[in-house]
């Protein structure tokens, strides 16, 4: 790892309507680095992907977010994003009364060296498509509204190859994908890594999307707490014991506290 | 010669006038002070443009014939028609029901069947004096029965000003005319505008009106219209109201004709403190009539919007059907959506229909925009844009789509680049 993260993030709580959600949270991610957190459901992942992002729902109660040099704690998600965060959503929002194409267009523009003009963006934007097994049909249509989950998935993954943000927080971008969606993804993940040398952090259950990719550090997070971190070898060993031991530390960990 | 302000009040007033405190039943129109009287219109029309014809002799042919049809016709002895026409007798004759001032008239004007006492337009009486006023006479424009013609109307005003067409426009039996308005200014000052329209639609005529308005925020504006409907005729009518600082849309159909149809869409922004008005007013005379009203809109800022719809299915328009839709994001909590949808009914073979949906921008929305990089402002002036590439791309001419991209520019830089 370089001695500067891209990403870091210290002992950081965080709450939704006064429930702890995450509790003094420690993870430091380099450039061009892959990471994968995984856990059980309801062990907070998500939350961590959104607060990193700056969602407002939840509350920082302490610690501290640094990207790219900058303390980003207290920043808005929409200059975090122009910053180079990029947070895949697990079930991207339908947003009637926006056509994709001027979504997408609007999501680009103002960002140096990426603004397009109309044609190049056109060209730009169907070759994604393309590469992604997607119908350019959708482009004209109101975001999100009728699409499939492989389709809306596909559509953050065209997001992501577009933007080649710094650092991208995939959120169980494999769930609920049949076989031929998850290669899709698979692919869309190969090309940014290829493309931009970008991060990634990829929140997931399933070990089959981690098979093509390069893992270089794995956390296992349970009620909120980062209970293990090793390289990708921990990957095989949870795809074959699952996360009972840990749930089961964890628990005998939070009694040995209560009971002090 | 510059001219005094003026306050138009009860315009656009509901048929049927609900609760005073919702202040939905009508709207006061402030005439700006110190306005120089102008008539900025355009009127490209060929040979639609008559002076051999008018709309009172239309209405007066189809009176005649709707007359002779009468004449065999038994007298109306319903109780409402005897307690509209005779001195109340109170608790004498308890089968004759008191009546409400609406009712009262709304009986009368069914036993007389005239139609031109009838005719009325959607902002009302004082609103289309005034713009006959501004225009000083009236164009009129007419299709011979069979025949296709299109006429496209130009208003625009100047800093200061006060400009106004009035246009009567007759599609004859089996005529075809497609007609355009386009209501533009880029007035900096207090400007007033606007157009009156009548329209006669003959036996089988169609008629397709599409009126666009792009004007700045410093314009007051009323669009006011209204139109007769013999048999079998059909009407298409497209609002497209996408600026402009208070703008008043009315309009008022009169379905006289069995079998005439109307079909109305709206499309409608307002931003900033825009305030946008509406009155549709769609009376089911004849049967089995058919009338649509579908309405799209985007308020963003703290713009304010009030739309009123009322179909009326007046006695005898056996088999009349009327729906009225609206759909409506509120981008921003600050804005204020007043929606009145309204069906009279005094008929029992008839269908009325309404639905509205109105849909906040919802914060997991704006969050998922802004991990994209849009902030709010952003996020709404792509709901706004995404209304203007529509109504851009649907744009009558290329005159009107260049008022849309000037809006698209002042939203989105090369909004024009954008969608080429």
């Amino acid at each position: 790892m370089s001695a500067t993260p891209l990403l870091s993030i210290t002992g950081l709580t965080a709450s939704v309507d006064e429930k702890t959600i995450l509790h003094g949270i420690d993870l430091d991610v380099a450039a061009g680095e892959t990471h994968v957190l995984m856990g059980p459901n309801g062990a907070g992942k998500s939350t961590m992907g959104h607060v990193i992002m700056g969602d407002p729902v939840y509350t920082v109660n302490e610690g501290t977010i640094t990207f790219d040099g900058q303390d980003i704690t207290d920043l808005s998600p929409d200059k975090r994003s122009r910053a180079g965060l990029f947070l895949s959503f697990q079930a991207p929002v339908e947003i009637p009364g926006v056509p994709l194409s001027s979504f997408l267009r609007a999501s680009i523009a103002g960002r140096p060296g990426l603004e397009m003009k109309g044609k190049e963006f056109r060209r730009r934007v169907k070759e994604l498509a393309a590469e992604l097994d997607m119908d350019t049909a959708y482009l004209n249509r109101e975001l999100g509204v009728g699409f499939s989950g492989g389709e809306k998935k596909k559509v953050e993954m065209l997001q992501l190859l577009l933007l080649q943000p710094k650092l991208a927080i995939l959120d169980e971008t494999d769930s609920g994908l049949d076989v031929d969606a998850l290669g899709v993804v698979s692919r869309g993940m190969d090309a940014y890594r290829r493309s931009t040398d970008g991060s990634l952090v990829i929140i997931t259950h399933n070990t089959r999307i981690l098979e093509h990719l390069e893992v270089d550090r794995v956390h296992v997070m349970v009620n909120g707490r980062i209970v293990r971190e090793d390289d990708a070898s921990l990957i095989p060993w949870i795809d074959a014991n699952g996360f009972d031991s840990f749930e089961r530390e964890a628990a005998e960990q939070l009694a040995a506290g209560e009971s002090r | 010669m510059k001219m005094d302000g003026m306050t138009i009040r009860h315009a656009s007033a509901m048929p049927a006038p609900t609760w005073s405190w919702l202040k939905m039943n009508d709207v006061t129109v402030k005439i700006p002070d110190g306005l120089e009287r102008t008539c900025q219109v355009e009127i490209e029309a060929g040979d639609t443009l008559d002076n051999t014809t008018s709309f009172e002799s239309a209405i007066a042919r189809l009176q005649e014939r709707l007359d002779a049809e009468r004449s065999d016709a038994r007298a109306d002895s319903r109780a409402i028609c005897v307690a509209a026409t005779r001195k109340d007798k109170g608790a004498e004759d308890l089968d004759v029901p008191a009546l409400s001032s609406y009712e009262k008239r709304a009986a009368l004007s069914e036993m007389a069947g005239d139609v031109a006492a009838d005719f009325e337009t959607g902002i009302g009486i004082n609103a289309r004096a005034y713009l006959n006023f501004l225009a000083g006479g009236t164009a009129v424009l007419a299709a011979e029965a069979g025949e296709t013609e299109q006429a496209n109307i130009r208003v625009t005003a100047e800093n200061g000003t006060a400009s106004g067409a009035s246009v009567d426009i007759i599609a004859e039996d089996g005529a075809t005319f497609a007609v355009t308005i386009s209501l533009d200014s880029t007035a900096e000052q207090p400007t007033f505008m606007g157009s009156t329209l009548r329209v006669f639609a003959g036996r089988g005529a169609r008629v397709d009106l599409t009126v666009y308005v792009t004007a700045s925020d410093a314009v007051t504006l009323m669009e006011d219209s209204g139109f007769v409907l013999d048999e079998d005729a059909r009407v298409t009518v497209r609002h497209v109201v996408l600026a402009g600082g208070f703008t008043a849309t009315g309009l008022a159909a009169d379905l006289r004709g069995d079998r005439s149809r109307i079909d109305v869409e709206t499309s409608y922004l307002a931003a900033g403190t825009e305030q946008r008005d509406f009155n549709y007013v769609i009376r089911h005379r004849g049967r089995k009539t058919l009338s649509n009203m579908d309405a799209n809109g985007v308020l963003t800022g703290s713009s304010k919007k009030c739309l009123r719809g009322t179909i009326d299915l007046i006695h005898g328009a056996k088999g009349a059907e009327g729906a009225e839709r609206e759909t409506v994001l509120l981008a921003n909590h600050g804005v204020d959506n007043k929606t009145i949808p309204t069906i009279l009914c005094d008929e029992d073979d008839v269908a009325g229909n309404h639905g509205a949906t109105i849909g906040h921008v919802r914060p997991e929305q704006l969050f998922y925009a802004a991990c994209r990089g849009l902030s709010q402002e952003q996020t709404e002036a792509l709901f706004l844009s995404a209304k203007l590439e529509d109504a851009a791309l649907r744009a009558p001419n290329d005159a009107i789509r260049a008022h849309v991209v000037r809006l698209g520019n002042q939203i989105v830089p090369d909004f024009e680049e954008e969608i080429a």
